[in-house]
């Protein structure tokens, strides 16, 4: 492992402040709005409070933001011909994508920590397993998002299509059931939108697969394989097209 | 695979042709064979398109041959890159913008088993002020002047530029090629591909003319001049011999043409030392001078036409050339 490309590598994301804040202050803020500052917040949600509700949800958002990003720009530097300058050095792709990963991993880590820890400061509760089991299933679902992140980059080739990318994260957190509750109509359409069954499956060590019904306050259990279903696919969809993408853009150079 | 007296770069009928879905595909090298030696300073000249940069790409292993080999050091050119054998200044080569420049050698540096310290190679590479600066932040020729130093990590044998000076003005043209010179004479072997026929007159010892995906012509500085024009011999003449002079010399063969002015002949030919020899012994010339045609002139006789004139970088040169003049 590279550290020096990984140490630099880092110190070029903390420098975009402008990232930074949508990928940690921002998720972290709407953890207080949404979360921390309801009446709500104390009501029961399975094996915790409804303030640890919102505050997973929000650090996955925080998590697929900063991945989407980082597999984004990963893309485009590649593209604008840093990939041929490191053509030119012994290092393989495997190592590079090694770095990226484990970058993808840090900056993750970023907003899914200082939720996490808004929200042991500002009252959410929950089992030792939830806590733990979901923020593990926060950072390894957002994986997925580096490829999507990856495929705007590799599609559009600009800074701006992965800006891009992440304003849409912000459409299909709506529609993915993770800002607000979803029913009826909007829930069964929610089910086929990327971020639902990653969000779904970090929320199932709090809710044990229950969601609440706003309209008729009753509980509803929802099969594992629904989230499952959902995630496999939408990482099918995304490897594909990312594939593709390669193999389109090789030909052209 | 690698021997200690293999050729610098030996590429042998080297074809590369892209294919696009929806479009005929296009042959940008079309069958090169040329051997560089050890410790040569080669031009790689000609017009834009002329497929320079891909057959450099091979040479780097960044492309992958349609047919034919190109092997570095006897070896493939992966592995002469891997063991930091040879390196390139590439034309395109993407820099991150939100680095600064020193952050971009260590970068580079790191991915080295052995690399050269940063610090002086970004003193060879004229950058020790600028060491600081966001990548973003410098000029064109800055930028390149880093790509320069970042191909001097490996402490490489071969180095490869594309297109060095792009984009530099006169000034820095000047001082890139005086840091080029030292790296040349420490013994590197280099090779380069310009469209600047002044540079590779001044730089190079062996010019390979590459036009239409193919070699048009391989050889020294001085042959690949006299190629074209051959060489103009100018003398005066005694009174009342001019015209009997002018006409005897229009019936040798080796002759391409002959103007009068005044007592002053001149003489376009391409065996310049028999029309010498002729001119001082029995036809009594007095005052003689030879000059050599200019690579310009070189170019233009063997590619045919006039393409080299009308690339967007001559448009750029001159602008350069006009600041340089307000200043």
């Amino acid at each position: 492992m590279n550290t020096v490309y990984f140490g630099l590598e880092l110190r070029r994301i903390g420098r975009d402040l402008v990232s930074m804040f949508f990928i940690a202050i921002l998720p972290a803020f709407m953890y207080l709005i949404f979360g921390a500052a309801q009446d709500y917040g104390q009501e029961s949600a399975g094996n915790g409070n409804v303030t640890m509700y919102v505050m997973i949800s929000m650090a996955a958002y925080g998590a697929v933001t900063a991945t989407t990003g980082i597999g984004g720009m990963a893309a485009v530097e590649r593209m604008q011909g840093w990939g041929r300058q490191l053509g030119l050095t012994p290092m393989p792709d495997s190592q590079y994508v090694l770095v990226k990963s484990l970058i993808g991993l840090c900056i993750a880590g970023v907003p899914v920590a200082l939720v996490y820890l808004l929200g042991e400061l500002t009252g959410a509760d929950g089992t030792v397993s939830a806590w733990l089991l979901s923020g593990l299933l926060v950072m390894v679902g957002a994986a997925v998002f580096a490829v999507f992140g990856l495929v705007f980059g590799l599609a559009f080739r600009s800074e701006a299509a992965v800006g891009a990318a992440s304003g849409i994260l912000v459409i299909f957190g709506f529609l993915g059931n993770l800002f607000f509750p979803l029913d009826g109509v909007l829930l069964a359409i929610a089910k086929f939108t990327p971020l639902y069954g990653y969000v779904s499956l970090a929320r199932r060590p709090l809710t044990e697969g229950y969601l609440v019904d706003q309209t008729t306050g009753q509980a509803e259990f929802e099969p594992l394989w629904v989230a499952v279903t959902n995630v496999s696919v939408w990482l099918l969809i995304l490897s594909l097209l990312a594939i593709w993408l390669v193999r389109r853009g090789r030909g052209r150079q | 695979m690698s021997s200690p007296s293999a050729p610098a770069i030996e590429l042998r009928g080297l074809h590369k042709s892209f294919t696009r879905p929806g479009h005929p595909s296009v042959e940008a090298v079309r069958g090169v064979d040329l051997t560089v030696d050890r410790g040569q300073i080669v031009a790689f000249l000609g017009p834009n398109g002329a497929g320079k940069t891909t057959t450099l790409d091979m040479v780097l292993g960044l492309t992958e041959p349609t047919s034919g080999t190109a092997l570095v050091y006897g070896d493939r050119p992966r592995r002469a890159i891997t063991a930091g054998r040879v390196s390139a200044v590439l034309q395109t080569g993407g820099l991150l913008r939100d680095l600064t420049v020193r952050e971009t050698v260590r970068m580079i540096a790191s991915t080295f088993p052995r690399a050269a310290d940063v610090d002086d190679v970004l003193e060879r590479a004229g950058l020790a002020d600028q060491r600081d600066r966001m990548v973003s932040k410098c000029s064109g020729g800055e930028q390149q002047r880093l790509r320069f130093a970042l191909a001097l990590l490996p402490d490489p044998e071969l180095l490869i530029l594309d297109e060095p000076t792009a984009g530099m003005d006169v000034a820095a043209r000047h001082d890139f090629w005086a840091a080029m010179r030292a790296e040349a004479d420490a013994g590197r072997t280099v090779v380069f591909a310009t469209h600047y026929l002044e540079e590779a007159d001044s730089f190079a010892e062996r010019i390979v003319m590459i036009a239409q995906g193919r070699v048009i012509a391989d050889g020294t500085t001085a042959e690949i001049r006299s190629r074209a024009t051959g060489r103009t011999v100018t003398a005066s003449l005694p009174p009342g011999r001019v015209g009997s002079v002018a006409a005897a010399l229009r019936e040798q063969e080796h002759v391409a043409e002959v103007s009068l002015a005044g007592s002053r002949i001149t003489v376009r030919t391409g065996d310049s030392d028999r029309v010498a020899l002729a001119l001082l012994t029995e036809l009594g010339g007095t005052e003689l001078e030879i000059t050599t045609g200019s690579l310009d002139d070189a170019f233009l006789a063997i590619t045919g036409d006039d393409q080299l004139h009308t690339g967007a970088d001559t448009e750029i040169d001159t602008q350069a050339d006009t600041q340089e003049g307000v200043r």
